[in-house]
């Protein structure tokens, strides 16, 4: 039973070209978005972004007595767990199914595997477009219920609009995440750690001109909420929303970048 | 047919697969039979893209895996059968990976049919016992209704009765025509249906041969029960017959037991009893493997 290669015609065999590979990136779509549909785990993870809106607006406003406060700012505080529930989700979708051993049919039923990270990239920004619309709505919501008065309107749709390039951006960035990781409580953690507890101490050790171009730094700024603890020196320096949006969508197609690279290079189980 | 060209996979400076070369059959089951850590699971992991060789390559009838143009109706494959997100219901975890290969949903409920899941279609992976999932795993494989079945360890789980139909369903694919590739260690059961066998060791291909050629590579050994053995021995000699004494019974090799038999009666030696042992396919494979078992029993 020697090796020998007998060309052939049948249709399945031929050999695939890039232009094939592209017209498979609908039926990936169709097939990410049955998972993300079908898994209850993604369903908490929206009812948390709703939650959390809802209660951390009507909180604000109810028990925050020494500020004049408003519903156009409130409405955005929960914005930033939006953009973790977010990441969560992209990070998800890559890691379960590293984890669950899924990947392998993934993989073998789209050899391709930049279509399956163009695709997953894709459902991510969709997830985390709805999660920020559907967070905003909530914080909204919560911000009337605790009859915050509405302000002035004007800038809202300026506002709302960058704030879901950052919770769309975030979704992406999990998927990148996730794919440089595999593994859920790793990629997770990972994620927590840096956002929340080492880019404030950088924040606070690093000069302001450095520290504007850190990850969540430039995301946060995308949300237009006033931090308190701004000194004058870091206001001086802020980056304009466009810039800090080039800045957090450079992270993340650098994550994405490195997590197909590592996508292509290691093996699947 | 698949056409598996020298390929070599390394783990570290640890061959895992060493310049394995073989081909596997159209219309024929054949099995992949070795030792723990012999290179069945990289090997196979290698022919669907999985892991990428170091060297080598395999082709579908002319064509590397990666670049099929609709590779899951070529090729269906089962390596692992918790591959599953435990969470989601059958139904849906063959929906996603049939509209991934442009499979048309119908075919979902067809699949879950032939494996006998069609009651269990909308419960939760979570909940299936191991055998279950073996079958749910199957009907993955069979989505894209694939000329080619590549199955590691498929009868892992099943009960008997899952067992003689897994058997059954892959030699009637063989006998469309279909090639199946089926990894076991179970050699007893592979024995009852495979054609041909690809046998490995170490990482490398020991044997590449039909089940018949290599259960021909057995000598049969004819035993006599004689209360005169050095008499039958020293006729056996004279015809360069190798004979030797074992347990108080003779055992004579490169000879039928009719010829043994034949030589006992024209001397008037008493025979007591005469039988003929030929060794079965698993104690032959063990032989070939146990050279190279990484995990021996002691």
């Amino acid at each position: 039973m020697n090796a020998m290669t007998i060309p052939t015609a049948h249709p399945h065999r031929k050999s695939r070209t890039r232009s094939q590979d592209t017209q498979g990136i609908p039926a990936a779509l169709r097939s990410e978005w049955i998972k993300i549909s079908t898994v209850r785990t993604y369903a908490v993870l929206l009812g948390l972004t709703v939650l959390s809106g809802l209660v951390t607006s009507w909180a604000t406003g109810t028990f925050v007595k020494d500020e004049v406060l408003l519903a156009k700012e409130v409405f955005l505080y929960s914005t930033v767990l939006t953009s973790i529930f977010a990441s969560i989700t992209g990070i998800l979708l890559f890691t379960s199914e590293a984890q669950h051993g899924t990947l392998a049919g993934v993989l073998t039923s789209q050899p391709a595997r930049w279509v399956i990270v163009v695709a997953k990239s894709c459902v991510a920004a969709a997830a985390g477009l709805g999660f920020g619309v559907l967070g905003m709505a909530a914080g909204f919501g919560g911000s009337l219920l605790a009859g915050l008065d509405v302000g002035d309107t004007s800038a809202l749709p300026r506002i709302i609009a960058w704030s879901l390039v950052f919770t769309t951006a975030s979704g992406v960035l999990g998927v990148g995440l996730g794919m440089i990781a595999r593994n859920s409580a790793t990629a997770i953690s990972g994620l927590l750690v840096w956002s929340l507890v080492v880019e404030n101490l950088l924040r606070e050790f690093l000069d302001a001109s450095v520290a504007r171009f850190l990850p969540f730094n430039a995301g946060n700024g995308l949300l237009s909420i006033p931090a308190t603890n701004d000194t004058a020196a870091r206001k001086a320096v802020q980056l304009s929303s466009i810039e800090n949006a080039f800045v957090f969508g450079g992270f993340t197609a650098v994550a994405v970048a490195i997590g197909t690279f590592l996508l292509y290079r290691r093996d699947t189980n | 047919m698949i056409s598996v060209s020298g390929i070599t996979k390394y783990y570290g400076t640890r061959v895992a697969v060493d310049d394995m070369t073989f081909d596997v059959a159209s219309g024929r089951v054949t099995g992949f039979v070795g030792p723990n850590g012999a290179g069945k699971s990289t090997t196979m992991r290698m022919m669907v893209g999985l892991a990428r060789p170091d060297a080598g390559e395999v082709r579908y009838d002319g064509v590397n895996y990666t670049d099929l143009l609709h590779p899951a109706r070529v090729v269906g494959s089962v390596l692992d059968a918790r591959c599953m997100h435990p969470g989601r219901k059958a139904r849906n975890h063959l929906r996603a990976l049939a509209a991934l290969s442009a499979v048309p949903v119908a075919r979902v409920d067809e699949v879950l049919t032939d494996v006998g899941l069609e009651t269990a279609a909308n419960q939760r992976a979570g909940g299936f016992s191991l055998g279950m999932r073996q079958r749910l795993a199957l009907a993955g494989a069979l989505l894209g209704d694939p000329e080619v079945l590549l199955l590691d360890e498929p009868s892992n789980g099943l009960d008997p009765d899952g067992i003689r139909w897994l058997r059954t369903y892959l030699t009637a694919f063989a006998a469309r025509g279909g090639t199946v590739f089926v990894s076991s260690h179970l050699i007893a059961e592979l024995a009852m249906f495979a054609d041909d066998l690809v046998v490995v060791g170490g990482g490398k291909l020991i044997a590449a041969e039909s089940v018949e050629a290599i259960i021909g590579r057995n000598e049969s050994i004819v035993v006599v029960d004689t209360p005169q053995p050095d008499q039958l021995r020293h006729l056996l000699a004279e015809r360069h017959i190798r004979s030797e004494q074992v347990h108080g019974q003779l055992q004579v090799h490169g000879a039928s037991l009719s010829e043994v038999s034949r030589l006992a009666f024209e001397h008037r030696i008493l025979v007591v009893e005469i039988t003929e042992a030929t060794k079965s396919l698993e104690e032959t494979l063990l032989e070939m493997t146990s050279s190279s078992a990484e995990f021996a029993s002691a």
